[in-house]
């Protein structure tokens, strides 16, 4: 019933000198917003390619719909917008869509009704006898997002789809791929922002320098790596030396930011929040706030791969290929 | 199949919807227009008058009478007899004669002496010399005056001298199979440089136009969208065949509109001066067969070329060694025509760049024996499938490819893995 959709087994990618993915797994189940998420160079571009079979893993297999055919096999199926965009300037916008279409297998006929749907729909319809490189970049964009999806794909593979667009594009990309997983399709999206990631992801997997750090739904990864945190405000003047006794008990607070005024405290594991409260009121420490918080996903990434991310921005990029 | 279709229609159908298509195919027939219009303004233009000085050093009366008969052989050219005078050295008499010719009172001066009755040497110096026919024509008029002075130094009859004289007109024609083709030689001439430059441009310009269509999918970065739905030897191929089209279009145009520029010009009765060849059937079949092989071979090696190139400008320094390979049996087609069956033809017959153009250059000025012929074709044939397939590996890894150029090494690598 809910074969995965895409499952990648143990993938490796290596280019000379270096190991871009590096015995990477992971499942996408049907009908859900997955999101790939990793510092730039960690290999999500890699990946997704492998996924595309437009680079072959030197290990491991893709299966996509749950049989062995290629991205190729199934681009009828399939819609993908890669990292690098890009479309050919000198030709008429609805020629095109409808070439794309017909290299995934559509035939032209419907491609020309399809694509002017889509071109009226989203406000393009005077433009498109006009030659690519006559529309401006917004306009551009969204002629490349109606390409990928123009055949109806089962699949929609975004790889850094939010980059370069203005917030008011940002918006209605975010509103069409909700739309999508509504309808039943099944989206693959790469990104290093996580308030995108936050705010679409049902799935996620986060990677870095190649190899998985977690995976699995949003909420699950929330629990098992955000740990438990509290913010405390205090009532004027600060904690002072009552409360920073009790916020430096080890066996409840494994770290303290504290900016005087209020702080933020990431409790020890097996630590319960209660336990903390009452001490403070108990030790006569004023509080006019004490709240439990979920942890951000990007409070996460940056726990996760800070040190690596870090150090994979330091390593220069070689090839185009190469990249994350 | 349907999706290589698709490449083929966009390849075809952008390429003819340019500027450069319509003003190429125009242009084609406008230029063989204006060749023969100028032609006809050549042979229809009496060359002009000449003013010629003959500065003679002779000891004999040879000089005067050269100068004499000299007159009487050329019309249009009109010499005067300078005598060099005892006392005034040569080189002052030089540099007046060069003030003249300067100040275009004479065309120039030819320096005679006894040596020339001695030994045939004489020497022009002139404001004309780059003229052909007046070059000929003063040679072969002191030639035959000389000839005939010695004879007459010998004691032979001015009269008998005269009479034995006789221009030679050699008419060529082109046998082939035991017939006479009814081309003569100067045709067959025609027909050969005009294939060698035919298929030179032709094959380099379409085999440009894949490789910028390739760099162009490669830098506007498309490319990657395509290979996740087409393999990219399907995409390679249909771009190849597209823009091969494009070729057999603007060919048939150009060569629909010679023969019919032909036809015109017969009617018209211009005769003399620049002919139109007959093409015969088995010429332009060999000339399309080899056109069609030797488009193949280059365009796929173009393709590469782009494939492995990340800039226009890298492109086209990448891509000179290829023009050179595709120049070697341009320069050579008059070798070819020389000696249609001698080492050099053969050997361009039988090495697969360059019989493309070599083999129909050769075929137009003689025929080529059965044996070779099928060997060419073979040998050719074959190397078009291994080097597509040579370039569809290098193609493939070399469109997702940025930054700096392969090396030898990495290439072989390339085509190497799996």
């Amino acid at each position: 019933m809910s074969e995965a959709i895409v499952a990648v087994d143990r993938i490796t990618k290596r280019f000379s000198g270096h190991t871009a993915v590096d015995g990477l797994s992971l499942t996408v189940p049907p009908g859900v917003i997955y999101g790939l998420l990793g510092p730039n160079g960690a290999g999500k571009t890699t990946t997704i390619r492998m996924i595309m079979n437009i680079i072959v893993p030197d290990e491991g297999s893709v299966r996509l719909f749950g049989t062995a055919g290629t991205g190729r096999d199934y681009s009828a199926r399939i819609g993908f917008l890669p990292e690098e965009r890009g479309l050919y300037p000198k030709m008429r916008v609805l020629d095109v869509l409808m070439f794309l279409a017909e290299t995934k297998g559509v035939e032209r006929r419907v491609a020309r009704v399809k694509a002017t749907d889509w071109l009226e729909r989203l406000g393009l319809a005077d433009w498109r006898l006009r030659k690519v490189s006559e529309l401006s970049k917004g306009m551009q964009q969204k002629v490349q997002f109606i390409s990928t999806v123009l055949h109806e794909p089962d699949l929609v593979i975004l790889d850094e789809p939010f980059s370069g667009l203005d917030p008011v594009n940002s918006q209605v990309l975010r509103d069409t791929v909700v739309d999508w997983r509504r309808r039943g399709k099944t989206i693959l999206l790469s990104t290093h922002i996580m308030e995108h990631a936050e705010k679409l992801c049902d799935h996620l997997t986060i990677i870095a320098r190649g190899k998985k750090l977690v995976d699995g739904p949003l909420s699950t990864v929330k629990q098992q790596h955000g740990g438990k945190h509290v913010t405390v405000v205090f009532d004027d003047g600060g904690g002072g030396s009552a409360a920073a006794a009790v916020l430096a008990d080890r066996k409840l607070v494994a770290k303290t930011d504290d900016y005087g005024q209020y702080a933020e405290l990431e409790l020890a594991s097996g630590a319960d929040h209660q336990e903390i409260l009452r001490r403070l009121v108990g030790a006569g420490v004023r509080l006019n706030k004490f709240e439990l918080v979920e942890p951000t996903l990007n409070k996460i990434f940056i726990d996760l791969v800070g040190p690596e991310a870090a150090h994979a921005a330091a390593v220069p990029q070689v090839e185009g290929v190469a990249r994350a | 199949m349907r999706k290589t279709f698709a490449v083929i229609r966009r390849e075809f159908v952008e390429r003819v919807r340019t500027r450069w298509f319509w003003i190429g195919t125009i242009l084609g027939p406008l230029l063989m227009v204006g060749l023969i219009g100028f032609q006809i303004l050549l042979a229809g233009r009496r060359a002009g008058d000449r003013n010629v000085a003959v500065v003679d050093a002779s000891t004999t009366a040879f000089g005067r009478q050269l100068t004499t008969q000299l007159g009487a052989s050329i019309a249009r050219f009109h010499f005067t007899r300078v005598a060099t005078a005892p006392g005034v050295p040569d080189s002052l008499l030089a540099d007046s004669l060069l003030g003249e010719v300067e100040a275009k009172r004479l065309d120039g001066f030819l320096l005679v002496g006894d040596s020339t009755l001695e030994f045939g040497t004489a020497e022009y110096r002139g404001s004309n010399v780059s003229s052909v026919a007046d070059m000929e024509q003063l040679e072969g008029s002191l030639r035959r005056l000389v000839f005939a002075a010695r004879l007459e130094r010998r004691g032979i009859d001015t009269l008998v001298v005269q009479q034995a004289e006789i221009r030679i007109r050699l008419a060529t024609h082109k046998v082939s199979g035991r017939k006479l083709t009814g081309e003569s030689g100067v045709q067959s001439f025609m027909t050969g440089f005009g294939m060698a430059i035919l298929l030179f441009i032709a094959i380099l310009l379409y085999g440009v136009n894949v490789m910028s269509s390739v760099l162009e999918e490669k830098t506007t970065k498309i490319v990657e969208v395509l290979i996740s739905s087409l393999r990219p030897f399907e995409l390679m191929l249909g771009k190849v065949i597209g823009a091969g089209a494009v070729g057999i279009v603007q060919l048939t145009v150009w060569i629909v509109s010679a023969k019919l520029l032909s036809g015109i010009r017969t009617a018209g009765g211009l005769g003399g001066g620049f002919q139109f060849p007959q093409i015969p059937t088995m010429t332009l079949v060999i000339f399309v067969l080899y056109f069609l092989l030797g488009y193949f071979l280059y365009a796929a090696i173009y393709a590469a070329v782009g494939a492995i190139s990340s800039t226009e400008a890298e492109a086209r320094q990448a891509q000179v060694p290829v023009q050179l390979l595709l120049m070697i049996p341009y320069v050579s087609f008059f070798g070819i025509l020389n000696d249609p069956n001698g080492s050099l033809a053969v050997w361009m017959t039988l090495i697969p760049f360059w019989s493309p153009i070599a083999v129909p250059v050769r075929w137009g000025a003689s025929p080529i024996p059965v044996i070779e012929m099928v060997a060419s074709l073979a040998i050719l044939l074959v190397t078009v499938v291994i080097v597509t397939w040579v370039a569809a590996r290098v193609y493939r890894v070399g469109i997702l490819m940025t930054g700096k150029r392969p090396n030898i090494k990495e290439l072989v690598r390339w085509v190497r893995a799996a």
